[in-house]
This record gives structure tokens, sequence and C-alpha cells, in this order.
């Protein structure tokens, strides 16, 4: 029998014309009954805002860049994950966007006790959940019993422990062990339905910043979930497709739906505890669309074209967006400069391989852990070069650990290094490096060169590695540039150290000096020169690491400024980290927004809750 | 028949067994794991990365993680992906309807163009017709499927005719029956000319050169000489045999429809199993990247033994069954 494609033609007709066409539109559309959230009273507690009042009911159109893995809180990792998360849930405490001091949020008030280990918290009155059902210091005192839930030993009843000793807990989070202090857990107990009081092993001067800002999880959603060991898997992007409205918050926004790979969309809170002055249930916003793009060009583009109201704009971007401005009816601003820094640093790691190899060739890290070296190195480029060259100006220069938007803990007074090459030849030859023509030699007759590396998927990066490859090369010192893989450059910088020099970024983090103890103390773990020491290798180490000691300790904040402030000169006069510049932030919105006022800690849409903007009918 | 299937399917079993080993020896020679991002970011605590790590297993040498996966597959579990935290089947079913959808737009696009073009360049060899298809076959072919990709997403951003992204538009959810299937069809164009455009090259030149060979052959001279009018002779008889080794390129078209779409779904930002797959890769998400290896290559055995049978089916002279 002979096969024809042409006999099967009313077959194929049917498929493709028929099936198909149902096929398409139901393959991923599933009709499930969406509960009604029930809308509770305004809470006793509502917040008043005082922006003046708008219109209710206009969409917001975003995208972001990159995909959810998960909407659970205790598991995700990723940046579109935190944004999503950051919408439904809230926390105790939130920062002033001007100020960036702490100030009520969930809790109402609180007291510190006298010794400063007691944190007593007052929640607002009569605060709901998105689905209707109440909030109270139950719900905190959960969300704080699954950091720290520990698994039994089913043959003694008593915790288990793993083969080192150490204690096993059922739920593996960053709050697990973020929150502890110095490996002691802080303890929480509710004092009645709006009081919870935590006790701190120790003095820890950050807690109110940290303790307070954790998200606060629904116990009559999830404690089912916690009690048979599924938590981890509960609120998974499986959950935001099907069953959106199982994800209960207490932020301005619920989830509507979710399509993998395209769309987030939030819908309105209709139990939202803050009001506006009429006394009317905020926010304004109906909706919030969000598209999932692949990177920040492409989110870039949308918002050239006038398709997204509200944007962060790459400082490369910012040219060619603002074109549009008048076409699409939008407007740029600059908000000055960001909390990314980017910097340098040498492997100041004296230890060796397995097989006796040192890690840094003994010559090259005699140069390297000389601080003169560094302060050459450092005298030797040009900033303003990079900022001109590879920033089209958007960016400014970075003098020291802190960035200038921070600028309550930013120390200006410390050693700052223009660019002087002349000063970084005088001091090669204080340290009796000699010159043989254009070349640089040390005082052995070794030519200095090194190879510095930075990761091939960060434009700005690769550029600014160029122009210090320039730089160094006006100084007689031949740089060879390793454009590598992300994870190539966190092995060799955390487990193989087998690197000469390397150029990376940090960007954000919380805004507490002790945010950065794993960077700055030399037992950190990202204490990028020389991370994980068990005792601090150098006396400036030493000394950095007592001081970030006392500033967890204390609790007034000019003492701990004090103590910053010399941290901070410290890193400048010692140049462990050499840093570069720090980008401009940039933020774009479409002109028919209401009540925008952007400040520089809390960006575009701080005040999310009162923007509005007319219905076009 | 029916031994014949056994038996191929059969062959799977140790094929899969070396893929999935090859691909656990290649994730654990690449440098990092999954945990290495994590430990890139600044507020993540030691104690959580090792806790993790031994949560996962990443601290045993790749042959224990393999054998430890093995026993799951053999009791019917894929593994859990480490980033979503889903079983990775669901997380697979999630994707693969639009990639289905994309796969046999593509192959019909593809398909329904290149045979009419190959028979009627065939017939009318050596004319200026054969001559611009055949030019613009090559011009096709030697194109890549990404950079195809590439052109239309600027087509598409200078143009805004077609979306530049996407599966459905933004309003979707609030469309009706018959506007949605407007809005996915309008998403589907260009990556469906992505992918298919390449396929229609080449299935066009082996559908001209068959019928070429077949309209030399000796029933086709019989069937003039005994006075058929040449529509028949050419439809009716030419056509038929001409076909045939078309079957085999079926097959191997059958084994792509899942994972053919990788590099057009990236570069048009369709939400398919592409994009998860290449998410996962970059991501070291190692149950996820094993899965779709499992299932491209179960895909191309099973778009083989398509074709076997096919062929066995449309052609006599082919018997699947062992000679008695």
């Amino acid at each position: 029998m002979a096969f024809s494609i042409f006999r099967h033609t009313a077959i194929l007709r049917a498929l493709f014309c028929g099936g198909l066409a149902a096929f398409v539109t139901s393959g991923c559309d599933q009709v499930v009954e969406r509960p009604v959230a029930e809308v509770a009273p305004i809470p006793m507690d509502a917040e008043v805002v005082e922006f003046p009042v708008g219109e209710y009911g206009a969409n917001v159109v975003e995208t972001i860049p990159g995909d959810l893995a998960t909407l659970n809180p205790l598991v995700n990792e990723s940046v579109a994950g935190s944004t999503a998360i950051g919408r439904i849930l809230d926390s105790l405490i939130t920062l002033d966007a001007e100020s960036g001091e702490v100030i009520p949020n969930l809790a109402k008030s609180w007291e510190i006790s006298e010794d400063n280990l007691q944190y007593t918290f007052h929640l607002r009155e009569g605060v709901h959940w998105s689905d209707g059902q109440p909030f109270t210091a139950a719900d905190v005192v959960f969300t704080w019993g699954t950091f720290f839930a520990k698994e039994t030993d089913t043959a003694t009843g008593k915790p288990a422990v793993d083969e080192n000793g150490k204690v096993k807990y059922r739920y593996n989070s960053r709050s697990t062990f973020g929150q502890m202090i110095n490996g002691k857990e802080p303890q929480v107990e509710q004092l009645d339905d709006y009081t919870v009081r935590f006790t701190t092993p120790e003095v820890y001067a950050p807690f109110l910043l940290f303790g307070g800002g954790e998200e606060i999880l629904p116990k009559h959603v999830l404690y089912d979930a916690f009690e048979d060991g599924t938590l981890m898997d509960q609120w998974s992007v499986e959950t935001a497709i099907n069953e959106p409205w199982k994800i209960v918050g207490l932020n301005m926004f619920v989830l509507e739906s979710y399509r993998p790979g395209e769309r987030i969309v939030f819908a309105r809170n209709p139990n939202y505890w803050k009001v506006n002055s009429d006394g009317a249930r905020l926010p304004y916003v109906e909706r919030i669309i969000t598209k999932i793009v692949q990177d920040v060009n492409s989110s870039n583009v949308a918002f050239a074209q006038g398709l997204t109201d509200f944007e962060t704009i790459a400082p490369d971007n910012v040219a060619w967006v603002k074109r549009g401005e008048a076409r699409f009816d939008y407007t740029i601003l600059d908000m000055g400069p960001s909390s990314t820094t980017n910097f340098i640093w040498f492997n100041l790691n004296p230890g060796q391989t397995e097989e006796g190899k040192p890690y840094v060739e003994p010559y090259k890290f005699e140069w390297f852990s000389d601080k003169r070296f560094r302060q050459a190195i450092s005298y030797g480029i040009n900033r303003e070069g990079i900022i001109r060259g590879v920033y089209f100006n958007r960016a400014d220069i970075l003098n020291g650990y802190v960035s200038p938007k921070r600028k309550f803990w930013y120390n200006d007074d410390i050693r700052k290094y223009g660019y002087l090459p002349d000063k970084s030849r005088a001091l090669f030859e204080e340290l009796g490096f000699e010159y043989r023509g254009q070349d640089l030699y040390d005082a052995k007759g070794n030519r200095v060169e090194f190879s510095i590396m930075t990761n091939s998927n960060n434009g700005l990066r690769v550029e600014m590695a160029t122009v210090f490859k320039e730089n160094m090369a006006e100084l007689g010192i031949d740089v060879e540039l390793q454009f590598l893989d992300f994870n190539t450059i966190i092995n060799k910088t955390s487990d193989s150290f087998d690197y000469e020099a390397c150029m990376l970024g940090l960007g954000g983090g919380a805004p507490d000096p002790y945010a950065g103890k794993d960077i700055l103390m030399s037992g950190g773990r990202m204490h990028f020169t020389n991370p994980q020491q068990s005792e601090p290798g150098t006396e400036w180490e030493a000394r950095i690491d007592e001081l970030m000691r006392e500033i967890g300790r204390h609790t007034d904040v000019e003492t701990r400024k004090a103590y910053f402030f010399e941290v901070q000169a410290i890193m400048a006069e010692e140049q462990p980290m050499i840093f570069l510049v720090s980008a401009k932030d940039f933020v774009g919105y479409r002109n028919r927004w209401q009540n925008i006022e952007p400040t520089a800690l809390g960006g575009l849409t701080w005040n999310l809750e009162s923007l509005w903007a007319e219905v076009a009918e | 028949m029916i031994g014949f299937i056994i038996r191929r399917l059969l062959t799977l079993i140790p094929l899969l067994l070396g893929i999935t080993m090859l691909v656990f020896i290649l994730m654990s020679l690449a440098p990092g794991d999954f945990l290495t991002p994590v430990k890139a970011q600044r507020d993540v605590p030691a104690e959580l990365i090792q806790a993790i790590e031994i949560e996962f297993g990443l601290d045993q040498p790749w042959y224990v993680q393999y054998v430890k996966w093995l026993g799951n597959v053999f009791e019917g579990n894929l593994g859990h992906s480490w980033a979503y935290k889903l079983p990775v089947s669901d997380l697979i079913g999630q994707r693969i309807f639009a990639t289905f959808l994309l796969s046999i737009c593509a192959f019909v696009f593809s398909w329904g163009i290149a045979i009419p073009l190959g028979v009627l360049a065939a017939i009318y060899k050596d004319s200026i017709f054969d001559r611009i298809s055949a030019g613009l076959a090559y011009a096709a072919l030697s194109v890549p499927e990404f950079f195809l990709a590439l052109l239309l997403v600027f087509f598409a951003a200078q143009t805004g005719w077609f979306p530049m992204g996407g599966a459905t538009s933004i309003e979707y959810e609030y469309m009706g029956f018959f506007e949605k299937l407007a809005d996915r069809a309008h998403h589907l164009i260009l990556p469906t000319l992505a992918l298919g455009i390449g396929s229609i090259a080449s299935i066009m030149r082996i559908m001209r050169a068959n019928f070429l060979d077949t309209i030399r052959a000796g029933f086709v001279t019989t069937a003039r000489a005994k006075g058929l009018s040449e529509f028949m002779v050419m439809f009716k008889h030419a056509l038929r045999n001409a076909i045939n080794p078309l079957v085999s390129a079926f097959g191997f078209a059958f084994s792509g429809l899942l994972s053919g779409a990788l590099m057009v779904e990236i570069v048009l930002q369709y939400p398919g199993l592409g994009q998860l797959m290449y998410q996962s890769i970059l991501r070291e998400d190692q149950f996820v990247v094993l899965a779709a290896v499992m299932m491209g290559c179960t895909m191309l055995v099973l778009g083989n033994l398509l074709a076997d049978i096919l062929l066995a089916w449309s052609d006599p002279r082919i018997r699947l069954e062992k000679k008695k």
C-alpha cells in the first residue's frame, strides 16, 4: 500500500483547522474558580498616607529581566522572585525613603529594653491578610519558628544533630543562618495578639533592621505545610500558575496570574492597611502587568518604545532611551550615585595548593602584599577616563568602600587616589623598582606583570579592564586580561585561589555597615583578598575585625558611625580593594503618573500605593 | 513488527544510561555548580551554603550523585529542580505545550511549502523558476536559524508589525476566544518563520532530486506511453514514489519537535522548553538538564522508529521482520 500525503488531506485539515484551534487556546488556560477574598473593614491602626488624593483604576505595565523560580521567600534566590515577593509580603519595619531611618510598618511602634537585648513590637490592630484573615502576633512567631525549627531524632525525640554535632534545621533558609547572632538564635514570644517580643542572645545593633525587616508569612495558610515538612515546596511556580490566590500577603498587591517566561500579573490587595487622606483604602493601581524579558537591554528597549510605565535605565543605555522622551511622553531622571561599587583586588592569600605550590608566585606575592604597591597601582588608574570613556559621564569616582549614595555612613575624609602617574612611579622607586626603557622591573630584576580577570558577560567591566590595562602600560606594567565565565571566577576567588588579580563589583546590600561583615572581616566568606582566615593575617585586618565587632555590639548610632569611619579610612590607606567608579542610577516614568516623588534611596516607586494615573476611557 | 518495536525501544536503555552518565561527567567538569552564583552574594551565610550542599548531595563525587539519581529514576522520579523546588516533570509539563505548538507550526509551514516547490522545480527543471528557487534555497540554507531570528527581532522592532517576543499579549487574559486565537497566531508568525525557513530549503532540494530521479524511471515512460495525461503521470504515479525518501526525513523532523527550537526560542523570547533548558544549563540545575537530554534522546529514537515503520508501510520492498 502506497503512502500519499494527499490522501490524508481531509484528516490534516480537520486536525489543523478545527482541532488545533481549540487546542491552542485551551492548552494552558485552566478555568478554575477563584475564591473571592473577603474585604475586611479598614484597620483601626491604618496608616494615613499624606499624598494628594488620586483616582483609582490605572494599570501599571512594566518589564522585569529574568523569570521567577519560586515565590517562596525561604527558597528564592532570584531578583525577579524578590521583586514579586516584595510586592506581596510585608515586614514589621521599613526604611524611610528619604533619610534611610528605620520607620514603622506593620509594627506601629516598638521599645528596646535598657540592656539593649529585648525588642518589643506593637503591631497595627485590625490589619487583615489579603484573603481576609486577621493578622496577629501569632503570624510573626510562626514566621520565626520556620527559621529555627529543628529536625527531631525519631529514636530519642531530641533535636537531631549531624556528624559534626551541629543541630539540623528542618528548613535551611537564608534567614535560618542569617538571623543567628554569633551562632545563637534570637528568641521570640507572643505577649498578646498584637505584641511580640524578641530577645537577642547578646547586644546586636542591627537587629531592629535585619530582624524587623523579615517578611511575615501567613500562619493560617502555611502551618499545615510547616507541620508535614513540605514548607519549602509551597508557593512554587506551579501554585502561581494554577492557584495564585493561595499566595497570601499583607502588602499592596496579590498575585493574579503567572505565565512562565511570559508575565506576572499582580492585582490590588483589597485588604491593604494604608489609606489616603480621605480615609479610602490604597493603592490606586488596579493591576501591575509585569512582562518577563531576557535582560536589562530588552527591558530598556520596551520602555524606550513607550510600552512600559516605570523603568530603571542602565547608564550605558541612557543616551538613546532619552531620545524618545518627547515622542512617547516619558521622563528620565538622574538619581545620582548608585549603591553599586566596582573594584580591583590582588590575591593576598599566602597559602599553597595541595601539591605545595604557592597560590601566587612568591616574588609577585611580595609586591601585592606591600601596601605601597597597591597604592601605586591606585594612583595610576585614570578613573575620570573610565567615567568618560566607558560610562559617558554617567558614573562617579568611588574613593572608598562606601558609595556616596549612603550619605549617612559615607566618610569623605579618607585618603583619595587621583590620577597621579608620577606619584605611582615615585612609589615604585621607593620599593626599589626600576625602569629599563619603558618597562618596569622589581628590585630582583623581575619584569612587573600580572594578569587580571573579570567576568566576560559584563560589558562595562570588560571595557574598564581594558582601560586599566592601558593605564598600567603607561606605568611600564604589562597586564594580561582574562575574560572568564562568572562561575569560573567565583571558583578561583573562593576555592582554588588560582589567580593574581580580579575586577568585580558589588551591588546594594542592606543599608547597615554590619551587612558588609563578610567582606570586611578577615574570617568572612567574601573577604576577597584572602577569605575565611582563622586569625587575621595582618595588623590592619585585625583592627578592622575589632572595629566591625564593635559596630555589631553598639546601638548608639554616633559611636557606630565613628567606628565605621575608621574602617573606611583603613580600607583607603591599605587599598586591599582598589575602588574604581560607581555608576549613576537612572529611572524613567511615563508622564501620565501622578504623585511621583523619587528619592535616591527609595527610587521611583517607593510610594507606589499613592501613585495614580487617569484611566483612558 | 511488534518484536521490532520492542527491540528498538530496548536499545534506548543503554543509550540513555550512557548519555546521562556523560552529562553527569560534563557537569562535574564544568566550573562551579548550582551554588556558585549563590556564593557570589554577600548576604548568604556560609553555614547555609554548607547545609544546602549536604542537602543536595553536591559534596559527593559525581558517580555517587549519579547512582543516587539513577535509583530515583527507576522509581519513576526524575528529581526535583533545585531552583524551582518542583518535580522536573511538572516543570517540563508547564512549558511543553508552547514548544510543541511552535514546532508543529514550523513543520506544517516548511513541509507545506517545500514539497510543492520541490515538485514544481523538478517538473520545470532548468527553467527560470527552478533557478530562482535554487538560489533562494541556498540563501536560506546558509543563514543560521539564530541569525535569522535576530534579523526578525530587528524587523519587528523597526516596523512594529509583530510582537518582539512572548507567546501572548499583555491583554491576553481578558480576551475572547477568537481574539485569543488571533493573538497566539500573531505571536507565532516570526518564530515559525525563523524555525521553518531553513528546513524549507533542504526539504525542497531533497524533494526536487527525488522527483527528478522518479520521472526518469521506466514506469513513468510506460505511463506516458499508455496515453495518460501528463498531470496524471506526474501527480498520481511519480509523486507517490518520489515522496518515499522524505519519510525518513520526517522521522528526524519528529525527533526535533521538542528540542529543535532552542535557539529560536531564546532569541525571540518565546516561553517554551528551550528557554527553560537554557536557563537550567546556565544555572547548572542538574536534574532539569538531565531530563531535557533524556527527552531529546528518546524523541530521536522514537522519530527514527516512526520513520522506519512508516517506510515499511509505504514501501513494500522494506520488511522489518527477520526473514524466516
